[in-house]
């Protein structure tokens, strides 16, 4: 059985989401479609925007905040994305690359943050699995 | 190890403790304030883990406490409140959290119910149009970067030299809106760039306008001296800091994740990330901690601006003779350095107050004259369309829990079941069907925001009241709803 890439975990307060990926690019990627997800239904009305994101954090943890964080700045430009790529993680670096546009209807809710609580990276027996809160 | 209620000890009959013995990393013992139905409550989701994990900080003194409106968060429960020394102890921007002194204000009027009802639905929807919300990045008012760099460093007396306050404002706002700490030189770019366009926004998520009219008075000499009368009007703002709190967390959080390696500090979740209160990172943080504080404070007298103009613009036609005047503008959100007696010592400490109010007693030499005898109001808003109350600090608070009280009715509904068992345009005409006038953005982030997804929050101010943290003053009930 395939297990999904992201799904909800309970959370009282906030936003928490668990992610799997078969490996640390796919992990990374998976969580930033999950955490877009919570925004709604969104799409971009023309494509206006392409961009490459390098950041570094001084471990893997780190280094997922890190990158969702950057793409939480974007989207705070009254953007919305259409793709979302990791093109490379090395060591504690990231390459990514994104595009997308003006969103066609308003994001439903506002992520402040994403934050560390409890974060850890576990490998499994398919790759990587986390889960990750999100202040709403 | 799940905790468990006989893992506790009742004290009495709104307050229990958790050992320090409990786990061998706690450093003082854990107490929460709760019924029985509440305590149940937060035994249901991981809030009183977190309680516990906050009684493994550095330098704390006293209890980790928790508020009757606890529920999970994320590194500290909501309803959090720790103290740590200046000396020994630390700060923690996690333990603050992203949404830096998002608080409360309540504005009072002379103005009856009966008065303003024939108005009610024009001024719910000025209100919505004269303050911005919802998500995205502008909409606040215009400033350069010299403007707003003496708001960070002035927070409300910029907002009274340029206009958008009545020196009483400012005089009834905790620490009259200024933490004199805040340092601008301690804040990102980014944190500047994007809070210079959100000033006198509300947000979006749990943020609101409200406007309420008084149910009942439970404290005549202290609801005269608020000026609040039964069956007025009165109005309340809910909101914080915006993306510049959010990015000062944030670079914080993630610049003291070496901090914390560097100083020796063992955490048990990385959110509780913290560094020594008197070590160059420490008191970085806790200078551009206080620019965000001086920020939010700004916020919320923008839109009280907006709210006073939103009454002129409807109300210019009529006879009516009215006054809005600020009751109390307070923080929920922060880490205050302030004296309290411990062991029967006084000891210099950084309170933190994670969704938790400061509700110092009567007496307090910061309070305006009017409410040196009757103790600071404390501002704590309901879930939407129910009740919210105006408490006062009091001598208990002093001495049982730092000088804090509760902030609300806290969540017990995660915002998906929420989502999922309520519609947003249900809600909206249930509320309309009760004579609450609604203008909101989102009717799915109406939804997450339903009564049903909180906690009674009469029965969260039975118990502070009941364990003397608070004295109630006066109930309000709301009759019109504004929200991004």
């Amino acid at each position: 059985m395939n297990l999904p890439a992201w799904e909800e975990v309970e959370h009282t307060a906030d936003w928490s989401l668990r992610v799997r990926g078969a490996d640390l690019r796919s992990l990374f990627e998976n969580a930033a479609c999950g955490m877009v997800s919570l925004l709604g239904d969104a799409k971009p009305t023309e494509i206006t925007f392409h961009r490459v994101i390098e950041v570094s954090a001084i471990d893997t943890e780190s280094l997922l905040v890190e990158w969702l964080t950057e793409l939480l700045y974007i989207l705070e430009e009254d953007l919305i994305f259409s793709e979302i790529n990791v093109k490379q993680i090395e060591g504690n670096t990231l390459i990514g690359e994104v595009s997308g546009g003006p969103p066609d209807q308003p994001p439903m809710k506002i992520i402040k943050a994403v934050t560390y609580h409890l974060l850890e990276i576990r490998p499994t027996d398919t790759g990587y699995e986390t889960v990750l809160v999100f202040d709403v | 190890m799940a905790v468990h209620k006989q893992n506790m000890k009742r004290i009495s009959e709104f307050l229990w403790e958790i050992p320090a013995t409990y786990r061998h990393d706690m450093k003082v013992p854990a107490r929460l304030y709760a019924s029985d139905a509440i305590l149940e409550a937060a035994l249901q989701d991981a809030s009183v883990e977190q309680l516990i994990n906050t009684a493994t900080l550095p330098g704390l003194v006293g209890y980790a406490l928790t508020m009757p409106d606890i529920h999970q968060g994320y590194g500290f429960p909501i309803g959090g409140v720790v103290a740590s020394t200046t000396k020994e102890g630390v700060i923690s921007p996690g333990g603050v959290g992203f949404d830096i002194n998002c608080g409360v204000r309540v504005l009072t009027s002379n103005l009856s119910y009966d008065d303003l009802e024939p108005h009610l639905a024009t001024l719910a929807t000025t209100l919505y149009r004269n303050c911005p919300t919802g998500v995205g990045k502008g909409g606040g008012i215009d400033l350069d970067a010299k403007d707003f760099d003496a708001l960070l460093r002035e927070g409300s007396e910029w907002a009274l030299e340029n206009g958008f306050a009545e020196p009483q404002d400012v005089q009834r706002t905790e620490e009259q809106g200024r933490l004199k700490a805040a340092d601008p030189t301690k804040v990102s770019k980014r944190a500047i760039e994007r809070g210079i366009t959100q000033v006198g926004t509300l947000g979006a998520g749990n943020h609101f306008i409200e406007l309420d009219r008084v149910d009942a008075i439970y404290d005549e000499e202290a609801a005269q001296a608020m000026g609040l009368a039964d069956g007025n009007i009165v109005a309340q703002i809910h909101c914080g800091s915006r993306g510049f709190g959010h990015q000062v967390c944030t670079d914080y959080v993630r610049d003291f994740q070496s901090a914390a390696q560097k100083y020796g500090i063992h955490l048990v979740d990385r959110q509780l990330i913290c560094a020594p209160f008197n070590s160059p990172e420490g008191q970085a943080y806790f200078g551009a901690m206080c620019a965000a504080a001086n920020y939010a404070f700004v916020n919320r007298q923008v839109l009280a601006h907006d709210i006073r103009q939103s009454f002129k613009q409807v109300l210019k036609k009529t006879s009516l003779d009215y006054r809005l005047t600020q009751v109390y503008d307070i923080a929920h959100n922060m880490a205050k350095v302030e004296q309290h007696e411990v062991d029967g010592k006084r000891v210099e400490v950084v309170v933190h107050r994670k969704g938790a109010t400061r509700a110092f007693g009567p007496g307090f030499e910061g309070l305006p004259e009017e409410y040196r005898e009757i103790g600071q109001p404390v501002l704590v808003p309901g879930s939407m369309g129910t009740a919210s109350w105006i408490l006062t600090g009091t001598l208990g608070s002093m001495e049982q829990s730092f000088g804090s009280t509760c902030h609300g009715a806290g969540r017990t509904m995660s915002r998906s079941k929420a989502k999922q068992t309520i519609l947003g345009n249900k809600l909206k005409s249930e509320l309309q069907s009760e004579g609450i006038e609604v203008r909101a953005g989102s009717m799915p982030g109406l939804a997450e925001e339903a009564p049903q997804a909180y906690k009674d929050v009469d029965e969260v101010v039975r118990v502070v009241t009941g364990a003397g943290i608070a004295r109630k003053v006066a109930r309000i009930v709301p009759v019109a709803v504004i929200k991004g």
